[in-house]
């Protein structure tokens, strides 16, 4: 049956195939999950929430099950004004190119890719990307692919507008018993849809805010696959976290989790290995390569998958026939390189906004400000005549932070307060002043654990870390983050450093999160960039003089 | 009464019994005015110089030109109709083409047929292709030398030549040989021969005894040739299966083609043909393979709720207001300039095309509707360019559903063709938007048509394309064997879907109600009655409603179905709001359309980030600076903000538009180069005295007059901001006017429509033709009515000046013709027949048959009028 369009609904759809949803509108939640499955939030701020419908997120819903008559119908149902008929057949054209090819296992040919649609097979063998990716010809609608292409050919696939469909399966891999230890703790319940989209999945990319609980995900995830498991983590600090929170959470001991790192080679059931070790290169060779077959992982967990590094693209085209696990707070990548995400990794199987899981009180609701600091008379000369490369370096520190972030110490004095910043001098100079340790690169792991650990126990309040603590160092009690300066426009490095304060507080408190930032110069602008991605999460900052908080305190 | 009954009037079966007509003219003079107006309205090419008495006309309505675009709007089944006649004999009965179109078995096996057929032979009655009655059907000889079938046109029947046609030039013996051969006894001469030879393959059952001695293979043979095209090519040596058909005339060498018309090829030595008798035995008397009694049927593809439809096709009549205002608005400043051939650059529309965020085609045939509206055109300068007319303004000026009808009705008329643009002529020259060469005449016709069949679907069904291209390629057939999709009709009628489409006439495909009235309501013609004669034996099926010729809406019928639609499509279009919803993110959101001066200030405060149903704003520091270069301050804008914000003004946008108020105009560019003067010393001295003129830095040189070091421009700025009026000036000292912003051309009208031929007459004029020719047509043919005078011979009729001038007005008010007498300037006298269509101070003017054109006589050198004998009236 043909619904008729609400004269009121919450949806306006734009012409350049964005989504605004009003939320304040009654019908707003219903709309909200109806185009989450296939429209990508992009932006999140108060009133009006604003979804982007691209190929890939159209080809996530094919993947995910959800047809186009859905997609069509929920815009039609929820829109405010007509929808342009062309934008809904564009949407039933898009969609529909996904899973016209499908990757298979042939009893007698091994990896196939076959077509339900003749023509499109023509057009891909013809393009000279494909041709060396596979053998020979089947049948009219069938083709081997070489078992070792199968992640090129669904990049290439998918670079040529008709993604596959890849349902060759999985290697179950070597089996090894992981249950979690649910005692006295549970699974949250989106936690746990997380998992379960995974799993039903095969492989894909689960997006969580920061301080939502990827960890626990990437444990439950283990739990189902019950086999060895290789965890690719971005440093060494994260690697330790990760073995103590499984130790923690399931039924995992010490000795059957192993860590593959820079100082430690140790291959056990689950190993977690960094970034770093892995992209190593000795005389043009990655050496760390056959940790990827030195077992026959049943599983294999990318921890932030924004941040995977290039190289561990191409290894992971290699890998495709294990089951992968993508965790991230968000699918922005500095680098544009979303689409290999998703052809690699694999689709989206879930995502939460901020928004909605601080209202449901699993992360702290946080008040972000930006202090705005003038530059003295002589700094601002000394900024005029700088050589633009140390144009940043020298308006982010100027001394004038160091009173503002003084004076903000000094207000939040017994809160647990972390200042973090870019440039080891002016972190040592606030060190001094403030009389707090500094975590810095040359700090050993066992220096920054102690220092961890003893922030944590609240032993000492205030700890000025370098962008070393940028990732996945669990800091429960800290309710203040002081930013002075930071990798320059990096919006996923905001992120993550405002999701130092998020998680949830034991008081239930509301955090706070300061960006020191220096009035018209290039600091400034850089501010406003990586701001613009939690603005659109909804988390709006305030802007305030530094005069005007000096005078406060 | 019906066409159908006049047209059987004619008959002498169901007449009244009147003589038969003995030609095409005879038979015209036999019609009725109704039945001679509608011959005019679909041929008005007949009257176009009228002419001056039904002979004439008969004779123009059987040259090659006037048949030959007469048969081009025949309908299929009407031109398998002529076609078949035209392989009949002349003049054939209406049993024999029946035979014809139906088969050998009759209607019964055809009913479809055999109740279409009088229909069809009714049009070709009524365009005057086929005269005479059911029992003497006669074609028009030009259409039947154009639909006949002959070696260089292959008829589309497929037949060839008759046997007397193609055994013309055989020797006597190899006739005499042919008849021993078929088994006919031997004659005299050649032409009794082949009358035996005519008669036997006419003959359906000797022909099939005939043909069963016959051996398999020859049947196959006849069996490749039967449905066309008719010739083979035969060895020197045929082989037996061959040589049995030459041997009885069932295959006959073709007739000697005169090498000219073979364009430069003599015919193949060996070429034989299938006469068309022996061919219609083998189809059992069928002309056609395929009759098409019916019109396709026009099928929904879809059908939507009506509301839905009109939903959507509102909301896509709105985004064709809001591209139409965003393209003019562009070109506002200097639009792109015109091509020395005239139009519109690639590079150009391509420019368009990302400015609008559009496909180029899409682009073109939005620039294409602006310049048929009238609201873009070229400014005529020495450097041409495009610009908004003022007539934009005006537009713009009307309410949205006004403006839209605007549109439409620009478009359905319009004979300029977008969707051409990007293609080539027949020239090879590209054909470039506003450029010459898009005007396509039968394009208003089908737009019109294509909309009238959607609206022949139930209301809220989208018809399926191919079933809307067939119906079209059935009532206007193609001559000729051209690829059905790539002729012009077909192409037309796939770029009026999608444009109408894009107008929002038609929302998901289906016709919105707005466009239903758009279309205009003519009162309905009336169907034609059941078949009486011939058909009437038969169950009627269903009656096909014959689309009415095309005729144009007047401009009053236009208008008031343009009123009609805007008043179905005002209430569809979203009202304008008057706030904004504003976010942290520094985005204003417009949940809607917005009130003019409202969007026009957001317009300048921020930029637009994403259109469509609302409108995403962004602010930036740029965007902010540009509202305070444009004269606003900061407490205007934050007060702007609260006035039209539904939700309080986010504190990062607040603080945005602080910040760079504090810096704006913190910095001053100046040279020493502008001064400022005044009569009243005291204005200089407050302007100096006031602090916010530092920022100038004027210096005071003479009590009047200001030395700045600023620019003149910045000058005027800061002091208008400051809350003077100054005024610039020239070099000669003279008050320099600011231009108006936009650039506008001077006063254009749209282009005119270019309609294909005469337009259709209307209602009067057609009646004052038709009385006319009739008068002329009775001058030349009927005994004139004695009259007081004694009218005889070359006398010139005599009456007194009163009784000239009572006579002509009362032939005013009946329409009749007169007989006069008239001496002109030279004194010479001549007699006239002249149908009066005023008579005022002293002078006639009417219709002169004889000069075939109005002229106005002076009554005082009228002799004498007397009326025309009108006992046929």
């Amino acid at each position: 049956m043909e619904r008729v369009p609400r004269v009121n609904g919450p949806l306006i759809v734009q012409s350049d195939k964005t989504l605004l949803l009003e939320v304040d509108h009654e019908q707003a939640d219903d709309c909200r999950r109806a185009i989450a499955p296939f429209a990508e939030l992009e932006r999140a701020p108060e009133h009006i929430h604003t979804y982007r419908v691209t190929p890939l997120g159209l080809w996530n819903a094919r993947a995910a099950g959800h047809d186009a008559e859905q997609v069509v119908d929920a815009l039609v149902q929820y829109s405010r004004y007509p929808v342009p008929h062309a934008l809904l057949v564009d949407i039933a054209e898009t969609m529909d190119r996904y899973g016209r090819l499908t990757l298979s296992k042939h009893p007698a040919h091994g990896l196939v890719l076959t077509s339900t649609d003749r023509p499109v097979l023509e057009e891909v063998l013809r393009s000279k990307r494909i041709a060396p990716l596979v053998g020979a010809r089947i049948d009219p609608d069938t083709v081997a692919v070489h078992p070792s292409e199968r992640g090129q050919i669904k990049q290439v696939l998918l670079k040529l507008g008709w993604p596959a469909e890849d349902l060759a399966g999985y290697v179950d891999g070597e089996a090894h018993p992981i249950e979690l230890r649910e005692d006295g703790w549970a699974l949250r319940p989106y936690q746990k849809q997380a998992v379960e989209n995974f799993w039903h999945g095969g492989s894909g990319v689960v997006v969580l805010p920061c301080g939502a609980g990827k960890t626990l995900v990437g444990a439950g995830s283990m739990a189902e696959a019950k086999s060895t498991t290789l965890i690719l983590v971005t440093n060494t600090v994260s690697a330790r976290q990760w073995k103590h929170e499984l130790v923690k959470r399931t039924t995992l001991t010490e000795d059957e989790i192993g860590e593959y790192s820079g100082t430690r080679k140790e291959i056990r059931p689950v190993t977690i290995a960094t970034y770093q070790v892995l992209t190593t290169k000795r005389k043009g060779v990655y050496p760390h390569l056959e940790l990827f077959d030195s077992r026959d992982w049943g599983l294999i967990v990318y921890d932030e998958v924004h941040l995977l590094p290039a190289p561990v693209f191409k290894f992971t085209a290699d890998l495709q026939a294990r089951r992968r696990l993508g965790l991230t707070a968000t699918l922005v990548r500095e680098d544009g390189r979303e689409s290999d995400v998703f052809s690699l990794i694999g689709p989206k199987r879930f995502d939460a906004p901020w928004k909605e899981i601080e209202a449901q009180g699993y992360i702290a609701p946080a008040d972000c400000v930006e202090v705005r600091v003038n530059l003295t008379d002589a700094e601002r000369l000394a900024y005029a005549t700088a050589e633009t490369e140390e144009k940043y370096r020298f308006c982010a520190t100027t001394d004038t932070k160091r009173k503002v972030t003084e004076a903000l110490v000094r207000r939040f004095a017994g809160q647990q307060i972390l200042v973090i910043g870019q440039y080891i001098d002016q972190l040592d100079e606030l060190g001094e002043h403030l009389g707090a340790p500094v975590i810095k690169g040359e700090t050993t792991n066992a220096q920054r654990e102690k220092l961890f650990g003893a922030f944590r126990e609240g032993e000492i309040s205030v700890l000025v870390v370098s962008k070393v603590a940028n990732f996945s160092i669990d800091l429960p009690e800290a309710t203040v983050a002081i930013q002075v300066s930071g990798t320059f426009g990096s919006r996923q490095e905001e992120a993550q450093r405002l999701g130092r304060v998020l998680r949830p507080k034991a008081d239930g408190h509301q955090a706070h999160f300061y960006s020191v930032v220096a009035r018209d110069t290039i600091d400034q602008d850089f501010a406003a960039h990586r701001q613009r991605f939690l603005a659109e999460q909804g988390y709006a900052y305030r802007i305030m003089d530094a005069d005007e908080l000096l005078a406060e305190s | 009464m019906t066409p159908e009954e006049r047209s059987r009037k004619e008959s002498p079966g169901t007449g009244s019994g009147a003589a038969a007509p003995r030609s095409l003219a005879e038979s015209l003079r036999a019609r009725d005015d109704v039945s001679l107006s509608a011959l005019l309205r679909a041929r008005p090419d007949l009257i176009t110089p009228v002419p001056t008495d039904l002979t004439q006309l008969a004779t123009r309505a059987a040259t090659r030109a006037s048949v030959v675009r007469a048969l081009e709007r025949l309908d299929r089944f009407a031109l398998q109709t002529a076609e078949a006649l035209a392989v009949a004999g002349d003049p054939a009965t209406y049993e024999e083409l029946l035979g014809l179109m139906a088969g050998d078995d009759g209607p019964q096996a055809d009913p479809l047929v055999a109740e279409a057929l009088p229909r069809a032979l009714t049009t070709l009655r009524d365009q005057a292709l086929v005269w005479g009655a059911d029992d003497r059907l006669r074609l028009v000889r030009t259409a039947r030398e154009l639909l006949a079938p002959s070696p260089q046109h292959p008829s589309p029947t497929g037949l060839g030549p008759t046997v007397a046609e193609a055994a013309g030039g055989m020797s006597p013996g190899r006739i005499q040989e042919i008849l021993t051969a078929a088994g006919l006894p031997a004659t005299h001469d050649a032409v009794s021969a082949m009358t035996s030879l005519s008669e036997l393959f006419g003959d359906r059952a000797r022909m099939a005894a005939l043909l069963e001695k016959a051996p398999a293979e020859s049947l196959e043979v006849l069996s490749r040739l039967v449905w066309g095209p008719p010739y083979g090519q035969v060895t020197p040596n045929p082989a037996p299966r061959l040589r049995w058909l030459l041997d009885r005339g069932l295959l006959l060498p073709s007739p000697r083609l005169s090498a000219g018309l073979e364009q430069g090829r003599p015919p193949a030595p060996g070429t034989v043909v299938l006469p068309r008798e022996a061919a219609l035995h083998l189809r059992s008397g069928r002309a056609h393979h395929h009759t098409e009694p019916l019109p396709p049927v026009v099928e929904a593809a879809a059908t939507h709720s009506a509301h839905m439809v009109d939903a959507t096709a509102a909301g896509q009549a709105y985004t064709a207001l809001a591209t139409v205002e965003e393209l003019l608005k562009d070109w506002d400043e200097g639009g792109p300039s015109v091509l020395r051939a005239g139009g519109l650059s690639v590079r150009d529309l391509k420019r368009t095309a990302v400015a609008l965020d559009v496909s180029e085609p899409v682009a073109a045939f939005w620039v294409e509707l602006c310049y048929a509206a009238g609201l873009l055109a070229s400014d005529g300068e020495a450097d041409e360019r495009y610009a908004a007319t003022p007539a934009y303004d005006e537009w713009t000026e009307l309410p949205p559903a006004g403006r839209w009808t605007r549109l439409a009705t620009a478009w359905l008329t319009a004979t300029r063709t977008a969707g051409l643009v990007g293609g080539r002529d027949a020239k090879d020259r590209a054909l470039s938007a506003l450029g010459p060469g898009l005007d396509r005449s039968a394009a208003p016709e089908v737009r019109h048509r294509v909309l009238t069949l959607l609206a022949g679907l139930p209301e809220g069904a989208s018809a399926a394309r191919e079933s809307v291209l067939a119906r079209l390629r059935w009532e206007r057939p193609l001559r000729g064997d051209r690829p059905a999709a790539d002729d012009l009709r077909s192409r037309l009628a796939q770029w009026t879907l999608s444009e109408a489409e894009l107008l929002g006439v038609t929302g998901r495909g289906a016709l919105s109600g707005h466009g239903r009235a758009l279309l205009g309501e003519r009162p309905d013609h009336t169907p034609p009655a059941e078949p009486t004669g011939p058909g009437d034996k038969l169950p009627v099926h269903r009656q096909h409603h014959r689309p009415a010729p095309y005729e144009p809406l007047t401009a009053a019928e236009q208008t008031a179905a343009a009123a009609r639609a805007a008043r179905l499509l005002a209430p569809l279009l979203p009202e304008p709001l008057d706030h904004v919803l504003l976010q942290a993110d520094l985005t204003a959101v417009a949940p809607g359309p917005l009130e003019r001066p409202l969007a026009d200030m957001l317009n300048v405060l921020a930029d637009v980030e994403s259109k469509g149903g609302a409108t995403v704003y962004r602010f930036t520091p740029a965007s902010v600076r540009r509202a305070l270069d444009a004269g606003r301050t900061a407490s205007d804008l934050h007060a702007f903000l609260a006035a039209h914000a539904r939700t309080p003004v986010p504190q990062p946008l607040a603080y945005l538009i602080d910040d760079v108020a504090r810096r704006h105009g913190h910095l001053r560019v100046g040279a020493a180069s502008a001064y400022l003067r005044c009569d009243d010393d005291a204005l200089l001295s407050e302007i100096l005295a006031d602090r916010r003129s530092a920022g100038l830095r004027l210096r005071r040189l003479a009590p009047t007059v200001l030395a700045a070091q600023s620019d003149p421009a910045v000058l005027l700025e800061g002091l208008r901001t400051m809350g003077f009026a100054p005024a610039a000036e020239s070099a000669e000292g003279d008050v320099l006017i600011t231009r108006a912003h936009a650039h506008r051309t001077p006063p254009r009208t749209p282009p005119e429509p270019v309609p294909d031929g005469p337009p259709t007459p209307d209602t009067t004029l057609l009646t004052a033709a038709l009385r006319a020719v009739r008068a002329g047509d009775l001058a030349s043919t009927a005994p004139r009515k004695p009259t007081g005078a004694p009218a005889t011979g070359g006398d010139l009729p005599r009456t007194t000046s009163a009784e000239t001038l009572a006579t002509m007005q009362a032939a005013v008010l009946t329409g009749e013709s007169l007989w006069i007498g008239y001496v002109n300037a030279e004194g010479s006298a001549s007699q006239r027949v002249i149908a009066p269509i005023r008579v005022e101070g002293g002078f006639v003017t009417a219709y002169d048959h004889t000069a075939d054109e109005v002229r106005t006589y002076p009554l005082h050198r009228v002799t004498g009028v007397a009326e025309l004998a009108d006992d046929q009236l």
